[in-house]
């Protein structure tokens, strides 16, 4: 069974997750074991060795890591050099000058520069807006600022030049030189190729931070796979990317897991023919949703991480501090549950490694929903007294039951997470109320069918594998690579001819790094996007196009869904401005997620328990296990349906059954 | 069901307004048309109750914020409820009517639920033109109300029906930049839409006798932590004042701001009433924006995690005096005094507090708008523009920290316009963007720096007006520490002459112009001789 093996992979803060299909006899194996975060190679051992397979056994490996994510929130980060057009080393301590805390003047109101001044380079040079040349950069210059940046002796520079996206010129001539006197360079055009300076070196700078430790990590991890081992890396755009790819451009991995996630609920999405949908991710400490429309995932190329603007396309995943280690607080006479986390360590209350405040997972316990019974992660027990004894001290507070402030802790919970919906629904111009909720992660589904309630969501899937589910989504990736260009064109001043050039270039600048994976030219699926605005705008609607680029059905597309998103259009004049461009190579051994049913070998050991679904009295509710539904069996709530990893809660009036594939539906039913 | 609601219901209904005021917002800044809105974001979003008490805020602007309850509160003593209808949009933007200055225009929408008025959404957006005698409606030497543009009474733009034509019309009719204003309207619109869309969810699903009582429990916890945070005030008699540099208009003088604060058992007084007679230019404050910048410093000093709402305002009382600064007759100019003035009435709060809860402030710091307004037409497109551009500076430092360079401080938040926008949209290259060195006062802790930028004119005529404090009294130092260095704007003619400007000002450039600003550093907090090197 020599290289047999498909395999994808997501290391995880916590967990390292792993599926592996095996290519001749389609057999499924999936696995959850601890991370070990010193040693990435290690985590991919032992979870190789919890599915049986050892590495030779692997053809090709598809990776999601929060390596890069955990650097930058960690600020572990390579020191850097920053190279800048005379007159503008400061943008990145300027800023955009506006403070974090409206109200606080004990937090500094802005983060410290990610290059602190002395490491901050100015080269004369000037280009405009238009791409001309003001001051031209001379090759003494260059000389000049490469000896200073060596004398730095840092591992990398990042250089940002005014209005460089509009004439290429100085940054790649200055990148040549650069790279051959410091290890790793990062040009600014190339990572975002769009006009607001603090941005865009902000974006160069982290990329450049990130470049020493990810070579010696990929390094790393290739000696381990071997060279028979097809390895790739999971990007935040959706999508997988070569080795050397990301080598250059580590800061495409900063959304790996997540985007692994939703892209794993975009294929069930498309699976299931949903048109609109929304990912829900909820672990210890985050939550992290995203809409899915036509089972594509939306990306966004203007984000943050850790509270740093990142400007490049990632998946819109909307996270905020709420999970199952949130903790419940008082606040005057107001209660409030979260941001702060428990975390792993010393985690909720009902770990019992010393945890004395309540958090959400000890609510779920005193609710009945989780199970005191089972192990989590086959080590930790949950103490239902603990969690009742920290809880019943927040509920003293305030005059009530446990339970009852148990069920408060939920509710209020899922408020919070609801505000975090809401914000990617009215981002995408999306009504929540005619989307499925998708939900995985640890602690999802057992919010689920509330959250949905808060919505009028009727529709709520947990999929098959949802607690691996960032593997699921590595492992199902296609090569693809995206660009976006700034265009800023005039629908009265239309240059079709410059528009179709531009794309072009785009087309064969991915092009190559796909040709060069040994795929056909011919065989690239394409997807261009145009962002359109009215003059003036700010932010831009996404309409979809085939090329050539027609004005007259942009301008349609546009007024369509602007009307959507804003309700109104106008005949104004509109922009086209920026071009974006996805280019993927269809999947080789095209794998689909698999359907093979295990068919249950014993009757399942379904029970009965009391759980609190208001206030009033516990109703004796029936405890499934997961492996054991069928098609015909549909399980009206209150029921509690559990797997390995994960509780799914159907509430009273919620109905629950599985399809085919084994995906789980539930009819959320309405509130009562 | 007992009156009393259950405190997590509470707090899943306070969730659920204060998303409705973030998402209106996020609303405005996505759809609206001008740079000073989605670039910088110059607007806010509030929810009040049915009498006009606020209910939530979006995170936004403090000079805004403070003022919208009041707006509605004034609004319905010109409209009574009786003549409110679902679908309705009003907007107003008159500083008697609970407002600040004429840029910023409020629409207000009523809501309606089980039949009954409910609530009221606010979205206040800055307009970057509202007419008047000079292009950006700002007019350093105003001498009266109408030099500062078009002075809008709360009128019914939207009905359920749709807009209604000619008033919006007679609107545009007398602004600049006719089509961006019209966008600006739409989306301020399309955010009490919203609002209106997702407060009717709420009442539907709690029932509006739910969410009226959780309000009033909002409301009673907020002036609870109110009292809470005043009781941690040492009680007495405070008085501290600040000067604005002048008032651009009068006889060039320094004006007095003045404030006696009374620290009672969980309440307190603000009295400015010792502050200057009113002033001839446009440094005017309205009663409205002192109470703003009341309630800005009282949670900044005291309780920073007070729900902000019409709560918090019940155990405070703020006096001004009739015809004085902060309370103008009608026919003053007050254009400045919204961001100026403002400012200034925080920093002689905190002079006057300095005493007794030094270790809870920062020093004097960049406190004021920064304001250069460029207009003129950009050759390129053949379009009228306006570049509205606010400078923040030093942050005052604290008794455990330096101060922060370059930020804007207290009753503003207003983000910059990045140079690559600028230089893309209006005919200016921006030469430089740096930190003033060396601008932050000295002290144990150091005031944070200012910032130096340079702009030079690439298009044949623009005019540009200043509106700019702390050139003359310079941000003041804490506990010994020194004070920043004072805000300077030259102007250095192509011809090769050079020219420092006052702080509130109209010239017109010539291409081949520079303007160098250079903005205040931040006091410094306790004296410098301790300090290690």
């Amino acid at each position: 069974m020599n290289r047999s093996w498909k395999v994808g992979i997501d290391i995880g803060g916590t967990f390292t997750d792993v599926i592996a299909i095996n290519a001749v006899d389609g057999a499924v194996r999936t696995a959850k074991v601890q991370s070990r975060s010193s040693d990435p190679a290690a985590s991919i051992g032992s979870a190789y060795q919890a599915v049986g397979i050892d590495w030779a056994d692997v053809s090709d490996l598809i990776h999601g890591t929060t390596m890069a994510t955990n650097a930058i929130v960690e600020d572990r980060l390579a020191p850097v050099a920053l190279i800048a057009t005379e007159g503008f080393r400061d943008t990145l301590e300027i800023g955009r000058q506006n403070r974090r805390e409206l109200y606080r003047l004990d937090v500094a109101p802005k983060l410290p520069p990610l290059v602190p001044a002395e490491r901050r380079l100015e080269v004369t040079e000037r280009i405009d807006a238009e791409g001309r040349v003001l001051t031209p950069l001379t090759d003494a210059e260059i000389e000049r600022v490469t000896k200073a940046t060596e004398k730095l002796g840092v591992p990398a520079v990042a250089v940002t030049l005014q209005q460089c996206f509009t004439n290429t010129e100085h940054e790649t001539r200055l990148g040549q030189r650069l790279e051959a006197a410091v290890p790793y360079v990062a040009l600014s055009h190339r990572m975002s190729p769009e006009p607001r300076e603090f941005e865009r070196s902000n974006t160069t700078v982290l990329n450049a931070a990130l470049m020493p430790l990810t070579a010696s990590y990929l390094d790393k991890l290739e000696k381990t796979a071997g060279s028979s081992t097809n390895l790739h890396l999971y990007h935040s755009a959706g999508g997988m990317a070569s080795v050397e790819a990301v080598k250059d451009r580590p800061l495409a991995l900063a959304l790996s897991g997540p985007a692994a996630g939703v892209a794993a609920a975009g294929r069930i999405a498309e699976e299931l023919g949903l048109a609109q949908a929304i990912g829900f991710d909820m672990g210890g400490t985050t939550t992290d949703t995203c809409v899915i429309l036509d089972g594509k995932a939306q990306v966004d190329g203007n984000q943050r991480l850790a509270e740093r603007p990142v400007r490049q396309l990632m998946v819109a995943v909307e996270s905020i501090g709420a999970g199952g280690g949130s903790i419940a607080r008082i606040q005057g006479r107001a209660i409030r549950v979260g941001p702060d986390s428990a975390g792993a360590d010393p985690g909720p209350a009902c770990y019992g490694h010393g945890g004395e405040q309540p958090t959400v997972s000890d609510a779920n316990l005193v609710l009945g929903y989780l199970n005191s019974g089972y192990l989590l992660g086959k080590t930790i027990r949950l103490d239902p007294q603990l969690a009742l004894a920290a809880t019943k001290k927040l509920a003293d507070a305030f005059g009530v039951s446990a339970q009852e402030a148990a069920l408060g802790i939920y509710q209020v919970a899922n408020a919070n997470m609801a505000r975090a919906l809401r914000r990617v629904a009215v981002e995408r111009g999306v009504d929540a109320r005619a989307c499925t909720l998708i939900a995985f992660g640890g602690a999802g589904p057992m919010h689920a069918v509330a959250l949905a309630r808060e919505f009028g969501i009727t529709h709520v899937v947990v999929p098959k594998f949802s607690s691996v589910f960032s593997a699921l989504g590595c492992l199902t990736a296609e090569l693809s690579y995206a660009e976006q260009h700034a265009v800023h064109m005039s629908s009265t001043a239309w240059q079709a001819d410059e528009l179709e050039n531009l794309r072009r270039e785009m087309h064969q600048r991915l092009a190559l790094l796909l040709t060069a994976a040994g795929h056909a030219g011919d065989s690239l699926l394409a997807q261009h996007i145009a962002l359109i605005r009215y003059a003036g705008q700010s932010d831009t609607v996404e309409v979809p196009f085939i090329p050539p680029a027609n004005r007259d059905s942009l301008g349609a597309g546009f007024k369509t869904r602007h009307e959507r998103l804003y309700g109104f259009v106008t005949d104004e004049p509109w922009e086209l401005e920026t071009l974006r461009l996805t280019l993927s190579a269809p999947a080789g051994n095209d794998i689909k997620i698999p359907t093979a049913r295990a068919v249950p070998t014993s009757t399942p050991n379904d029970d009965s328990i009391a759980c609190w679904f208001d206030t009033n009295s516990p109703i004796p509710t029936a405890r499934h296990d997961r492996a054991g539904l069928t098609t015909e069996k549909k399980i009206e709530g209150p029921a509690i349906i559990e797997d390995q990893w994960s509780t799914i809660v159907v509430p009273p009036g919620a109905r629950a059954w599985s399809d085919t594939t084994g995906h789980l539906h539930i009819d959320a039913g309405t509130f009562t | 069901m007992n009156s009393k609601v259950n405190p997590f219901t509470v707090e899943v209904i306070r969730n659920a307004l204060t998303a409705i005021a973030e998402e209106m917002s996020l609303v405005v800044m996505r759809s609206a048309r001008s740079p000073l809105l989605r670039e910088a974001g110059d607007l806010s979003s509030a929810l009040t109750d049915a009498a006009g008490n606020l209910i939530a805020q979006g995170r936004d602007i403090p000079a805004h914020l403070g003022i919208m309850g009041y707006t509605v509160q004034e609004f319905l003593h010109r409209v009574p409820a009786e003549r409110l209808s679902p679908g309705d949009v009003w907007f107003l933007n008159l500083p008697e009517l609970g407002g600040n200055h004429l840029p910023d225009v409020k629409a207000v929408r009523p809501v309606f639920a089980e039949g009954v008025l409910q609530a009221f959404a606010v979205s206040l957006a800055h307009w970057a033109d509202i007419g008047g005698a000079q292009p950006g409606s700002y007019v350093p030497h105003a001498r009266d109300a109408w030099q500062e543009g078009l002075r809008i009474p709360p009128l019914r733009l939207f009905t359920a029906a749709g807009p209604d034509r000619e008033k919006l019309d007679l609107i545009l009719a007398n602004v600049r930049g006719a089509l961006e204003r019209e966008g600006d309207i739409l989306a301020q619109m399309a955010s009490t839409r919203s609002a209106d869309e997702r407060l009717a969810e709420v009442f539907k699903r709690y029932g509006a006798a739910t969410v009226q009582a959780a309000i009033m429990d909002l409301h009673d916890q907020s002036e609870s932590e109110m009292r809470t945070a005043l009781r941690s005030l040492p009680q007495g008699l405070y008085t501290g004042e600040d000067w604005l540099d002048d008032d651009g208009a009068g006889d060039g003088e320094p004006i007095a701001v003045r404030v006696g604060i009374e620290i009672g058992d969980g309440e307190a007084t603000f009295d400015f009433s010792l502050t200057a007679d009113a002033a001839r230019g446009p440094l005017n404050a309205t009663p409205f924006t002192t109470a703003a910048s009341v309630f800005y410093a009282v949670k900044a000093i005291a309780g920073p995690d007070i729900q902000p709402n019409a709560g918090c305002a019940r155990p405070l009382k703020i006096i001004t005096r009739p015809g004085s600064l902060l309370n103008p007759p009608l026919d003053r100019p007050v254009v400045g005094g919204n961001h100026e003035t403002s400012q200034r009435i925080v920093d002689a709060i905190f002079r006057a507090l300095e005493p007794v809860v030094a270790k809870r402030l920062t020093a004097g710091g960049s406190t004021t708008s920064g304001l250069l307004l460029f207009s003129g037409h950009d050759p390129r497109s053949g379009r009228w523009t306006t570049l509205y551009e606010v400078h923040g500076g030093g942050e005052g430092a604290r008794h455990d920290r330096d101060g922060m360079p370059a930020v804007r401080p207290h009753m503003s938040n207003v983000m910059n316009t990045p140079a690559e926008v600028i230089e893309a949209n209006y005919p200016i290259l921006i030469e430089r963007q740096a930190l003033r060195r060396g601008s932050g006062g000295a002290g144990r802790h150091r005031g944070g720096d200012g910032q130096v930028r340079v702009y030079r004119v690439v298009g044949p005529e623009v005019a540009l007006t200043t509106m700019v404090e702390r050139c003359r009294i310079p941000p003041f130092g804490l506990c010994g520490g020194a004070p920043g260095e004072t805000f300077c704007i030259t102007l250095e003619r192509a011809s090769g002459k050079t020219l420092k400007l006052p702080g509130k000002t109209s010239v017109q450039l010539e291409q081949g112009d520079r303007i160098v600003l250079e903005s205040s550093g931040g006091g410094g907090f306790g004296t410098a001789t301790a300090q290690p090197a």
